[in-house]
């Protein structure tokens, strides 16, 4: 049973927001604890997918707001 | 070459507000797919999302020229939590609250690279990002927060807990739950969980 703490800082590790010794520690329980290890996989892989899903607008949203940046600054 | 290439969102704001058009060009398209996706995992509309998408830009273009932005936030967080804000008004506004509602995927993309990727993987590359899409919308309020949050608007876990009103240890309990729970309903759902397909 993987403690509650361990679990956050697992979730910190994940999103690079671990200090660097805590970080350190928690490396090295990774080689030693298998389910530890497992928890910490399958949160990077959820994390990489994650990243995959975002989406992306079309082009002309895009367009339309670098327009309307170019005009107001010619009015202001 | 573009010399603005490595520079960090702080001073392209600067060269933005200096007047330097480019700039701010480059800030949107460092942002847009955190931006757009902030807005569509809640309206869950392409067209709506991408006009909110264009509301969040203009309110932003509209503070950083008038002098009022702050620099003390982080810009993607605070353009994100602009959009944020923007898609519950658009609910508010239309008097309704968000629907779970399948996608058809016929009109959008995501932002991977397929290049390398075989028409098969690209599929269903294409298939899981389209249903974990669905699945994050079936997530307890709280845990889609968090997990909208730190994931796509880049917020720190303390920066949730303070915009949020809970301590940094809940905002963690309930992105591991969001994670954890994500992770089950993609096996329950047979949705492809295969490493080899996701790595970079």
């Amino acid at each position: 049973m993987i403690k509650t703490s361990t679990q956050n800082e697992l979730i910190q590790y994940v999103y690079n927001e671990l200090a660097d010794d805590a970080c350190e520690q928690l490396e090295l329980a990774l080689t030693q604890d298998f389910e530890l290890a497992e928890s910490c996989s399958d949160l990077l892989m959820i994390h990489q997918l994650l990243d995959g899903a975002a989406k992306a607008p079309h082009q002309r949203a895009i367009d339309n707001i670098l327009s309307y940046s170019k005009s107001f600054s010619l009015q202001s | 070459m573009n010399t603005n290439t490595q520079l960090s969102d702080s001073a392209l704001i600067s060269l933005y507000i200096a007047g330097k058009e480019s700039a701010f060009e480059q800030l949107v398209n460092r942002h847009k797919n955190k931006v757009y996706t902030t807005i569509y995992l809640i309206v869950k509309d392409s067209y709506t999302a991408e006009d909110l998408l264009q509301d969040a830009f203009i309110k932003a273009i509209h503070t950083m020229k008038s002098g009022r932005y702050n620099e003390e936030g982080k810009f993607s967080s605070w353009i994100c939590r602009i959009a944020h804000n923007l898609a519950i008004d658009h609910f508010r506004k239309e008097k309704r609250s968000p629907m779970i509602t399948l996608e058809d995927g016929s009109n959008v993309f995501n932002n991977m690279s397929f290049s390398e990727d075989s028409a098969e993987s690209l599929q269903i590359k294409e298939d899981t990002h389209a249903r974990l899409r669905e699945l994050i919308q079936t997530l307890p309020q709280t845990q889609r927060e968090v997990l909208m949050m730190r994931h796509y608007a880049e917020m720190s876990f303390q920066e949730i807990a303070d915009a949020t009103g809970v301590s940094i240890n809940t905002a963690l309990g309930r992105m591991r739950y969001a994670l954890i729970n994500l992770r089950k309903k993609m096996l329950n759902n047979n949705i492809a969980y295969d490493k080899n397909l996701y790595s970079e």
